[in-house]
This record gives C-alpha cells, sequence and structure tokens, in this order.
C-alpha cells in the first residue's frame, strides 16, 4: 500500500510532494485554527493521530486467505474529515516511514497525495452524498470505507505506472499491470476493510455516543419531542 | 517501543544533534535516487552499510529485522518490471531489458532505505519532533504529533494486552469469532484514545496548560566537523559513482 523508499524517480517525486502540499496546508490550517480557538483539541487530536497509527498497524483477515493492514483512511475521515486527515495521515505516514520502515522519505509526497488526500476526500465524499440521500448510516460507512481503500490502490497503480510505463503499451500497459496486481489482493481488502469499519462503528455508536457527536457524526438533537441524538452528517 | 525507537534511544549517536545525522543518513538517500544505479547506489549501499555497522554501532540483527520490510517491498515491486503487456510474443511475456530495470531499482531502493535508516537508528522521534518547530512547522502541527507519538506506544501496548485476552478467551478460533474481535480491538482503541486524551487534559489544566506543551530537549549542537566529513563522503560517492560510470557501463 506505501510506496518504498527511493522507488520513484526524483522528478516524480518530487511532482506528487507539490501535488499534495496545497491539500496538508489546507489542513494545517484548519488545525491551527482549531487548536487556537479550543486548546484542549491538541490532545484530542493528538488522540486521534495515534489511533490512525494503531488502526493501521492492525491486521485484518483478507478474503484471500493471508491476512493485511487496513488504511483506516475511511473510517478516519468519516470521524476527524478530510482535511484534518490530510494531517493525521501525513504524520502517520511520517511515522510509518521512520519508526517501522514502511513506505519512506523520498516518496512521502506520492503516499500522502494516495493515502492521506485522495483515500479520505474519496470516502468522505460518498459517505455524505449517501447519508443526504439518507441511506441507512452502516450502508453509508461500508461504501465510504470502501471507497476510500480501492480509491487509495487505484491512484497508487496510477503513481507506479507514470513512474514505470510498460515498454510495449505503455502508461495504460503498466496501469493494467499494477492495477491487476492490486486486484487480485486490494478489491478482497477494499471490502474486507469495509467490513471491519461497519463493525466498529456499530460498536462506537453503542459506546461512544458522545465522542461521536463532538466529531460531529452525531447531531445533538434539541428538539422536544425527538430522540437525544439523530444521526446525520454535521459538516 | 518500537525497536527502530528503542534501537535509536541508546544509540552512539543519540547526543548529536538530528541535522548531523540528517545531512549524511538522508544525503545518501539522495544520493542513491539521484546518482546512477550503477555504480551509484551501489556504492551509497556499502557506504551507508559501513556506517551504520561501524562508527554508528547498529547492530547486524537489529538492522536486518527493520531491513527486510523495505527489502520485501522493493523485490515485489521490481518483479512487475521484468514483463511487460502486449506485443507480438503474447498478452504478457518477458520485457526487454525488464531484468536491467529491474536489477536497477532493486539497487536504488535497497541503497535509499539504508539512509533513511541511518537516520531513524540514531535519531528518536522525542529530539527530533520538537526542534521541527525551528525548520519552519507549525507549533499546534508539531504538538499534535507529539502527543500522537507518545500516545501510540499506549495504545499499542494496550492492543497487544486486549488482543491476547482475546485470544486467551478463545477469541480468534473461528472467522467469526476473529472478525468480532478486531471489531472490538479498533473500537476499544479508540474509546481508550479518547478517554486517555480527556484524563491527559484534565491533568494539564490543573498545571494551567495554554495549549502549548513544553517539553525538554536534550542539549545538542550542530557539529561543523561532523557535517564537513559528511558532505566530503557525498562528494567523494558522487565523485567516484561519475569516474567509474562510464569505464564500468
Amino acid at each position: 500500500m506505501h510506496i518504498a523508499e527511493g522507488f520513484l524517480p526524483p522528478a516524480h517525486a518530487i511532482a506528487w510532494g507539490v501535488a499534495s502540499a496545497p491539500f496538508v496546508v489546507h489542513g494545517v490550517r484548519s488545525l491551527t485554527r482549531e487548536v487556537r480557538e479550543n486548546p484542549e483539541s491538541t490532545l484530542l487530536l493528538g488522540a486521534s493521530g495515534a489511533f490512525t497509527f494503531v488502526l493501521s498497524a492492525l491486521k485484518i483477515p483478507s478474503v484471500t486467505g493471508s491476512c493485511s493492514h487496513p488504511t483506516g483512511t475511511g473510517l478516519g475521515a468519516i470521524l476527524f474529515r478530510p482535511p484534518i486527515m490530510a494531517v493525521l495521515g501525513t504524520i502517520t505516514l511520517l511515522f510509518q516511514a521512520l519508526l517501522l520502515a514502511h513506505g519512506g522519505l523520498t516518496t512521502l509526497g506520492a503516499n500522502v497525495f494516495s493515502l492521506a488526500v485522495v483515500g479520505p476526500w474519496a470516502g468522505y465524499a460518498v459517505y455524505r452524498l449517501l447519508r443526504r440521500y439518507e441511506v441507512p448510516l452502516m450502508v453509508a460507512v461500508f461504501s465510504g470505507a470502501f471507497v476510500a481503500d480501492l480509491s487509495t490502490y487505484c491512484v497508487t497503480s496510477v503513481q507506479l505506472a507514470l513512474a514505470f510505463p510498460d515498454p510495449g503499451s505503455g502508461f495504460l500497459g503498466a496501469l493494467g499491470k499494477f492495477g491487476s496486481i492490486f486486484a487480485v489482493t486490494q478489491i478482497p481488502l477494499a471490502v474486507s476493510e469495509g467490513l471491519l469499519t461497519v463493525l466498529v462503528m456499530r460498536l462506537l455508536v453503542q459506546s461512544s455516543k458522545g465522542d461521536l457527536t463532538r466529531l460531529g457524526v452525531f447531531l445533538a438533537d434539541k428538539r422536544p419531542g425527538t430522540r437525544a441524538e439523530t444521526e446525520a452528517v454535521a459538516r | 517501543m518500537l525497536p527502530i525507537d528503542a534501537a535509536a534511544h541508546s544509540s552512539r549517536w543519540r547526543r548529536r544533534h538530528p541535522v548531523d545525522k540528517a545531512v549524511l543518513g538522508l544525503g545518501l538517500t539522495v544520493l542513491a535516487i539521484s546518482l546512477p544505479p550503477w555504480p551509484g547506489a551501489v556504492l551509497v549501499l556499502v557506504a551507508a552499510l559501513g556506517v551504520l555497522l561501524g562508527p554508528a554501532g547498529v547492530s547486524p540483527r537489529d538492522l536486518w529485522q527493520a531491513y527486510r520490510v523495505p527489502l520485501g517491498f522493493c523485490v515485489t515491486g521490481a518483479v512487475t518490471l521484468l514483463v511487460q503487456v502486449g506485443g507480438p510474443g503474447g498478452i504478457v511475456t518477458l520485457a526487454d531489458g525488464g531484468p536491467v530495470r529491474a536489477g536497477e531499482l532493486l539497487l536504488r531502493t535497497s541503497a535509499a532505505s539504508l539512509g533513511v535508516l541511518l537516520f531513524a537508528f540514531t535519531t528518536p522521534m522525542s529530539d527530533l519532533l520538537p526542534r521541527l518547530v525551528k525548520a519552519g512547522v507549525p507549533a499546534p502541527v508539531v504538538d499534535v504529533a507529539l502527543v500522537t507519538y507518545r500516545m501510540s506506544f499506549l495504545l499499542l501496548d494496550s492492543v497487544r494486552r486486549i488482543r491476547e485476552a482475546q485470544a486467551a478467551r478463545l477469541g480468534h478460533t473461528t472467522r467469526a469469532a476473529a472478525w468480532r474481535s478486531l471489531a472490538g480491538l479498533g473500537s476499544t482503541a479508540f474509546v481508550r484514545a479518547f478517554d486517555r486524551a480527556a484524563r491527559l487534559q484534565s491533568g494539564l489544566a490543573g498545571r494551567g496548560y495554554d495549549g502549548t506543551l513544553r517539553v525538554l530537549v536534550p542539549e545538542a549542537r550542530v557539529s561543523v566537523r561532523f557535517v564537513a566529513v559528511s558532505v566530503m563522503l557525498l562528494t567523494a560517492l558522487t565523485t567516484l559513482t561519475l569516474a567509474l560510470e562510464r569505464p564500468l557501463s
């Protein structure tokens, strides 16, 4: 899921860094504003970052029989929103590169673009869209996590195909090559991550409604005679 | 604590300024991806390995444990360059020059990974993060990263204990049980993370928390001599690569 250190030529590494920069800067501004207005949110955001890091370290059983790691981008985007996820994802990827030797520093820009920008935004867009049409929460959560996971791998395939075009059929051949290799493992993995995210969200709805309300996954409903909280896409 | 960070805390170069180690480690990584893989990446690989096992004093066992992870990715990625799609030979055939391209990629990635490992094995995250403010990273982002770093270890420890408890209660015996256990693990991690944040907030509020986390950073100065020797090594590697490139090609 992560492009390894030194895998991309220098021009590609720089270009993906430049492509990721506006999203990360936007996220940093949102985070800085949030922390200045509510200083206590530093700890909450740090806890969110730690949760994202730990989530990406969990092993999930894949349909193919092997084990793999969830990206956590779908759940992260639904809980913390994509701009914040761009920053938390960047911090997580930096930690993974330096503490676990997963990914790399020269490929950080490319990995941020796929895992911390496109994945969260695509997953969150699907989640919001489905919630707008009043699709049940868990269906929207599954779809968001599935799309976030799959879009991450699609972007990674594009990044690799651009860096290593096929000698015979160029970019499209390479895209087919990397895409088909990823599809064997990643489509089942995306389904697995979607199911895991639904199960986690179901437990969170039961045990942590207060935190979910604070994060905006639920809106506190103050109208008399209605349920104390209504599911909503708050922002 | 994770093995690389634990090794960094007891490294011989622990007291050196992160800039010293960044110039050397990240300089080697930049050379690995910029110079021609043959002989550039080979020279960088040998130099990085020599520094890691020599002056930096990293144990070969720790290095192998960490290095095999990116090496696995490098090998898997390089294999895809051996084949091509389409052409007169069939849908998927062996690519002309595929082994050379795969070999070059393998050399480049393995050398670049060693450069980053040199930095990671000698620089604890707790020394690096607070200094990022001076490098222009906004203080709130560094504070969030610091909390993330410190809380990650507590959460990873909690996750390990919960997994052991689940295994002891036969929580991993069937596929359905494994999924239930995994979901419980993920949600418990979330609940514990937020619970710890709330308790930390209460504790800090009692000590006059104003939104800035002040941590003690070990005193260290950038060593001009170390940086100069590093730059000389990097220059020598570049010169040697350019000199040997034509005769060895």
